[in-house]
């Protein structure tokens, strides 16, 4: 994979990204630095499912220990967390696909995009939270 | 690229015309790929999760060792490991430079193919014993 140049050349240092404090807040510009948030906090999150998975793989007293962990208030709100995130992520993918494919980059549907994001993200979270607490 | 001194020309225009580096896309593409089978298995991911909820141990395991949520789940981890190491990969070539960077780089490769290898012991494991 080419994108690594991992050592600079002697001359000067590689330029690095604009930083945040470059431009003026837009909704779109909003929504990306929430992306890469969130996509860096699912990194972190998938320990999670990890964890998960091995316990489940193990006796019943390792897996009682995740369980604990995940029912208690701290593993409610990670777990909150990381459902808010991937939804989030999920649906701001979907918007840089069309992005990326050509559709939806005009000027009042782009901001619409970004605020569906903003929104639906939430709103899955609460949905999928609602149906949780009902189905158990 | 060699030093000339005598070369009143930028870096820049030295290189321009001369066509593109026929590299550096893999990455992109891949994440592309990735994002667009993580939409279906998110949600069908998200839907085992919500199914788990109601289950205890034993529960959990039986679910887990039928063939579909298995190979969901498999599906799931695989792209978004894959998925996710991309994605750190641009982030640190975003703003790590130098040595720093070639480190960053090798410990985010090495956490996601370790993530990945535990997650597949442990379905694997759960499905067949």
């Amino acid at each position: 994979m080419a994108s690594s140049d991992a050592l600079p050349g002697p001359r000067r240092p590689r330029p690095l990204s604009p930083h945040l404090s470059v431009y003026r807040l837009t909704m779109t510009m909003a929504m990306s630095i929430v992306h890469r948030i969130t996509g860096a906090a699912l990194y972190v999150g998938v320990l999670l499912l990890a964890w998960f998975l091995i316990a489940a793989s193990a006796d019943a007293a390792t897996f009682a220990v995740f369980s604990g962990f995940i029912q208690s208030f701290i593993g409610r709100l990670v777990l909150f967390g990381f459902t808010w995130a991937l939804f989030h992520h999920l649906i701001g993918g979907i918007r840089h696909i069309a992005w990326d494919s050509g559709y939806g980059l005009d000027a009042p549907l782009r901001d619409q995009m970004a605020w569906a994001t903003f929104i639906g993200g939430f709103a899955l979270t609460i949905v999928v939270w609602g149906v949780g607490y009902a189905v158990r | 690229m060699a030093e000339h001194p005598s070369d009143l020309r930028t870096p820049l225009g030295r290189v321009r015309f001369l066509g593109a580096a026929r590299a550096g896309t893999t990455d992109a593409w891949f994440v592309h790929v990735t994002s667009i089978a993580l939409i279906p298995l998110t949600i069908g991911f998200v839907w085992l999760i919500l199914d788990l909820l109601r289950k205890d141990y034993n529960g959990v395991r039986a679910e887990l060792a039928r063939p579909i949520p298995a190979i969901l789940l498999l599906a799931f981890v695989l792209a978004g490991i894959v998925h996710m190491e991309l994605g750190m990969r641009s982030i640190i070539v975003d703003y790590i430079n130098g040595q720093s960077r070639a480190w960053a780089l090798a410990a985010n490769t090495l956490f996601a193919a370790l993530l990945a290898l535990a997650c597949v012991y442990a379905t694997l494991r759960i499905a067949f014993t």
